[in-house]
């Protein structure tokens, strides 16, 4: 009998008051709050300041619905959505009111957003990958590790197709152009180099010049010795046209670098190839067109 | 003079024997030439080639325009031209659209609808109606010829130069027309006018058949009555193929006016401008009003001579920057020999007579042959395009301006700092150009230009409240508000919220039809709520009082705060300051300004008392003309006597009567207030005179800037709000919350009362 009534008590019990169970931990934070507001406690000008602003922008982001007199006198008047008029195109929302807080000048505001969005893209990035399977994950990565050896051979190639070149126009063996800026006052103008190598060149002038600016600027604060530099400034300074070409648009090259690395790749060796009868890949120059022995373009060729 | 007259008279008499029939049979027939023929007085024995009536209308020509305006008698008025006439005529024709004349003679004859581009500088807005006038020669059929014009300043200093030109009394043939003040008579045959008042005109007149010619000036700056005019009379063309329509505008995107008006030919004058190189910065500048300040005083150091314009957004900002740019450039002079530098602020507020100032020529060298001097004009964006400063030769451009833009959901004005537009842009730069090359420093990136910023401004009608507009329109014939045609319709939800409106005010019915009340308001030209306030004024016996009040809110800010001396002017503001609220202290201003003793020498009053003399007038102006139509409509004037211990109360009901929707209650914390149904947090503005104990307030405006104030706020009670606008006040309609139960208090305190009173 006890056991009966206790579980008729129970029963009823549960089907009596049910609301409580209802209100979760952060509800009941919620009603607390408003009750000691309503009670009198006063918020710091900081909470009313942040509660005013949220209310505008929940406000700011209502659209005014069905309900609104407004809207069913206007519907009344043939509205079924959309913009007014005939104009197309024409505005279906209001203009938003964007608040400016500081003194920040034109385009501070976005370049601001943009690195912030920039952050959270790569975050966005990063979590997708995490979200990949381990399959698609491997899979990606030989991709990234693939790109990365081509990249890298594609640099090795255009060394090789430079030196070609810069042997073959002057006709001595050896160059010392590479990476050494101090003999570059010769060089010939940028455009008119190879575009299969041009990246390379454009490379290393840029990375001379950055040098040299570091040096000057040093130079300036008194740091280094001024002697060592002279020269080479005087030079810069009669044939600035290195800087003009660094900065100029070079269509051509763009649109070689548009180009997906293994596109890149084999159109150096293939120039390679056919200009100088070398095999990136056997890394040895034959004799004729013929190119005897050499199994083929690519590095699967090779084994 | 008179030996170069003869051919031009013989070449002109050769055009007038084609066309002398008819005109004569046109001549006799009209009474509208008695002014020109009837008198005798005038022709007489000085008929030139100056004499229209011979003319056939849309077939002159340049040539024959210039033997009229030649004289020596006035084509218009029959009178010897003056001396001065002949003077300005000199300058006339050396204006670049005096080149185009027969161009434009040409196109205007062919097309109903022209569509005009000239640069600021052409003459464009003081010649083409004169161009048009003597070619369209709207008095012949006792019409007139339209110009309309976005501001009222510039409508009244137009009419004024083109009566000069003409050589014609201003009033007479050449007359303005803007809201508050006629400046016309029956003699008028052009008509310069705001937009507005063509709008009110077409109010009545739907067809607007008493003019020939209209010419919408200055369509780029998109003002909301334009908009609406260009809307208007796209359909009014059709129904009246006689009726011409010129489109102006000063900047090359024409082609949108052109598409709008089913292609209509264009014709475009090149304007008197030099070229203006531009300089980008490399980067985003930290502080726009810093880096503005550093580039002029740079300019100053450098750059050769010529006059500098900043733009800036507002009075504050641009105060402080005249300041500071005056204290570093003094320190220029003593330290690195810098040629003097005088500078201006200019904004809309500031007082007509430290306006002019800009326009005096910069300072001379300190010494003869030393640095020169130059003046420095730092201005928000009126001088952008309404006011043209010749001596630019810099202009530095931060790339922002202080905007209005009305949001319908939470129904607030804000004013905010926001990027300009590219035309903007544009035509900041241009005003480098004026008197010789000039140079433009944008203190943003070429990128941030060409991303950053919208093409075009957006134009008014989708920035503004329209319940004004909407009802006007309904008065104007619309009846359908969803299709007309506008050039850039607005959201819907902001058409939305206007109905709603004027659906609260009893201006339009549940069908959006206009009632009897909402006709009454549309005769008025004033808000909807200021409308309905006054007309129902009677109802609160107090008339008289809400009638002054509702001029002294149509008119700018009568209190004068200058910064130099806050504190006194805010002690002779508090000699007026009624506790109840700022309308009531507006209320005792204009009662005392209006009293024998202020009136003595009303000027000096005012100055004393930190008032603003000119604005009191124009109260007391538009308190006149509102009069008027009261009593056209029959609407009682009455007051309840000043003893009366209600006076000011029922001052203070009527005024719920007009603005029951602009109410805000005082929250809980006690330091806010909140807007009733929006729920925005708002602070009384700190120019108010209202104790900080009231509980409810209605306010005239809320403009969201940096904080969200409610200015011109006056205290009312609950239980006026649910007697007065009981369909707005309707409790079960409000989100729950402080309003709500505040509300339902109250009207449990009303029926405790009533049955009490009752038993």
């Amino acid at each position: 009998m006890a056991a009966d009534e206790d579980e008729d008590d129970y029963l009823s019990m549960s089907f009596e008051d049910p609301k409580p169970a209802k209100e979760t931990s952060i509800q009941r934070a919620a009603r607390l709050k408003k009750e000691r507001a309503e009670r009198g406690i006063i918020p710091s000008k900081a909470e009313r300041k942040q509660a005013a602003e949220e209310a505008r922008e929940k406000a700011l982001a209502t659209e005014i619905d069905s309900s609104n007199k407004g809207a069913q006198m206007l519907a009344k008047m043939g509205f079924k959505g959309g913009a007014l008029g005939k104009t197309e195109g024409a505005r279906t929302r209001p203009i938003e009111i964007q608040m400016k807080q500081d003194r920040g000048g034109l385009g501070m505001e976005n370049d601001k957003k943009r690195k912030i969005r920039e952050a959270a893209d790569a975050a966005n990035a990063n979590e997708k990958r995490i979200k990949l399977t381990e399959e698609e994950y491997r899979h990606s990565k030989a991709l990234e590790r693939e790109e990365k050896r081509k990249e890298g051979e594609m640099w090795g190639a255009m060394r090789i197709l430079e030196d070609f070149e810069t042997n073959d126009a002057t006709g001595s063996d050896e160059v010392g152009a590479k990476g050494d800026g101090t003999t570059k006052s010769t060089m010939p103008p940028l455009r008119s180099i190879n575009v299969l190598y041009r990246p390379l060149v454009k490379q290393r002038l840029k990375e001379y010049q950055e040098r040299r600016r570091m040096k000057q600027n040093m130079a300036r604060r008194g740091i280094g010795v001024r002697d060592d530099y002279s020269s080479e400034d005087d030079q810069l300074a009669s044939g600035t046209e290195v800087e003009d070409d660094l900065d100029e648009e070079d269509t051509e090259l763009d649109e070689f670098l548009a180009l997906p690395v293994g596109e890149r790749l084999e159109k150096i060796l293939s120039f390679l190839r056919e200009t100088y009868h070398y095999c990136f890949w056997c890394k040895y120059r034959y004799p004729d067109d013929k190119m005897d022995g050499c199994p083929g373009l690519t590095d699967d060729e090779h084994g | 003079m008179s030996e170069e007259e003869k051919p031009r008279k013989s070449r002109f008499k050769r055009v007038k024997t084609t066309d002398d029939r008819e005109s004569r049979s046109d001549d006799a027939a009209n009474p509208y030439l008695s002014h020109l023929n009837g008198n005798g007085s005038s022709n007489g024995d000085s008929y030139t080639g100056g004499d229209l009536s011979k003319w056939k209308r849309h077939t002159s020509t340049a040539k024959m325009a210039k033997i009229a305006e030649d004289g020596p008698t006035n084509a218009f008025t029959g009178k010897p031209l003056s001396d001065r006439y002949f003077g300005i005529l000199k300058t006339r024709r050396d204006l670049p659209v005096s080149a185009q004349r027969q161009e434009f003679l040409d196109m205007y004859h062919k097309t109903q609808i022209l569509v005009f581009v000239g640069e600021t500088g052409s003459g464009k807005t003081t010649q083409i109606p004169q161009y048009v006038l003597y070619d369209d020669l709207p008095h012949m059929q006792g019409q007139m010829v339209a110009c309309t014009q976005p501001r009222r300043v510039a409508a009244m200093s137009v009419a004024q130069r083109v009566a000069q030109e003409l050589d014609v009394t201003l009033g007479e043939e050449v007359g303005y027309s803007i809201r508050f003040e006629d400046m016309t008579s029956q003699k008028t045959c052009l008509k310069y006018m705001t937009d507005g008042m063509l709008l009110r005109e077409a109010m009545n007149d739907h067809d607007l058949k008493r003019y020939s010619t209209i010419i919408l000036d200055e369509a780029h700056e998109r003002t909301l009555a334009t908009d609406i005019l260009m809307g208007l009379l796209k359909e009014v063309v059709k129904r009246r193929p006689d009726l011409k329509l010129i489109i102006m505008s000063a900047t090359l995107d024409a082609q949108k006016f052109q598409k709008y008006f089913h292609d209509a030919p264009l014709l475009a004058v090149p304007g008197r401008t030099h070229p203006v190189e531009i300089f980008y910065t490399p980067e985003p500048e930290r502080d726009y009003v810093e880096a503005a300040l550093r580039t002029v005083l740079q300019i100053h150091a450098t750059e050769a001579e010529g006059d500098i314009l900043l733009f800036l957004t507002g009075e504050e900002e641009i105060e402080d920057a005249v300041r500071k740019i005056s204290m570093e450039s003094d320190e220029m002079v003593r330290e690195a020999d810098a040629g003097p530098l005088k500078c201006y602020p200019l904004y809309g507020s500031l007082p007509p007579a430290q306006q002019q100032k800009i326009f005096e020529p910069a300072p001379p060298p300190y010494r003869p042959g030393g640095k020169p001097g130059r003046k420095c004009i730092v201005s928000t964006n009126i001088a952008e395009t309404s006011l043209t400063i010749d001596g630019i030769v810099y202009v530095v451009d931060p790339g922002f301006s202080k905007q209005k833009v009305y949001n319908p959901r939470i129904r607030v004005e804000s004013l905010l700092v926001s990027p300009i537009s590219k035309a903007s842009a544009q035509q900041r730069a241009g005003r480098a150009g004026r008197t010789r090359p000039g140079k433009c420093f944008r203190l943003y990136t070429e990128g941030a230009f060409k991303k950053e910023l919208i093409d075009q401004s957006y134009p008014e009608i989708l920035r503004s409240n329209l319940a004004s507009t909407v009802l006007e329109l309904k008065k104007l014939g619309v009846d359908d508000l969803v299709h007309f045609d506008l050039m850039d319709p607005p959201a819907p939800e902001t058409l939305m919220r206007a109905l709603e409106e004027l659906n609260y005010l009893a201006c339009l019915d549940d069908e959006g039809e206009l009632t009897h009340l909402g006709k009454l308001a549309s005769d008025f030209p004033l808000d909807p709520a200021l409308a309905v306030m006054l007309i129902s004024s009677p109802e609160f016996y107090c008339s008289n009082e809400i009638l002054s009040l509702t001029a002294l809110l149509s008119v700018p800010q009568v209190f004068v705060r200058p910064a130099a001396a806050r504190k006194r002017a805010d002690e002779m503001k508090n000699l007026f300051a009624h506790e109840d609220g700022d309308h009531l202290t507006m209320l005792n201003v204009y009662h005392a300004f209006k009293s024998p003793a202020a009136q003595e020498n009303p000027k000096q009053w005012t100055h004393d008392h930190f008032l603003s003399y000119r604005a009191l007038q124009q109260a007391d102006n538009v308190r006149l003309q509102l009069k008027r139509i009261m009593e056209r409509e029959e609407i009682e004037l009455v007051s309840t006597p000043f003893n009366d211990k209600n006076y000011y109360t029922n001052i203070r009901r009527a005024l719920v009567a007009g603005f029951f929707m602009q109410v805000a209650k005082k929250d809980t914390s006690g330091k806010t207030y909140v807007t009733v149904k929006d729920n925005q947090s708002v602070l009384l503005h700190p120019s108010t005179v209202l104790g900080q104990d009231s509980e409810w307030v209605v306010y005239n405006e809320f403009v969201l800037t940096s904080k969200n104030y409610i200015r011109t706020v006056t205290a009312v009670k609950p239980e006026w709000l649910l007697e007065i606008a009981p369909n707005y006040y309707n409790i079960e309609e409000f989100s729950k919350g402080e309003v709500k139960t505040a509300l339902t208090r109250t009207v449990q305190k009303m029926n405790r009362r009533s049955e009490m009173n009752g038993r």
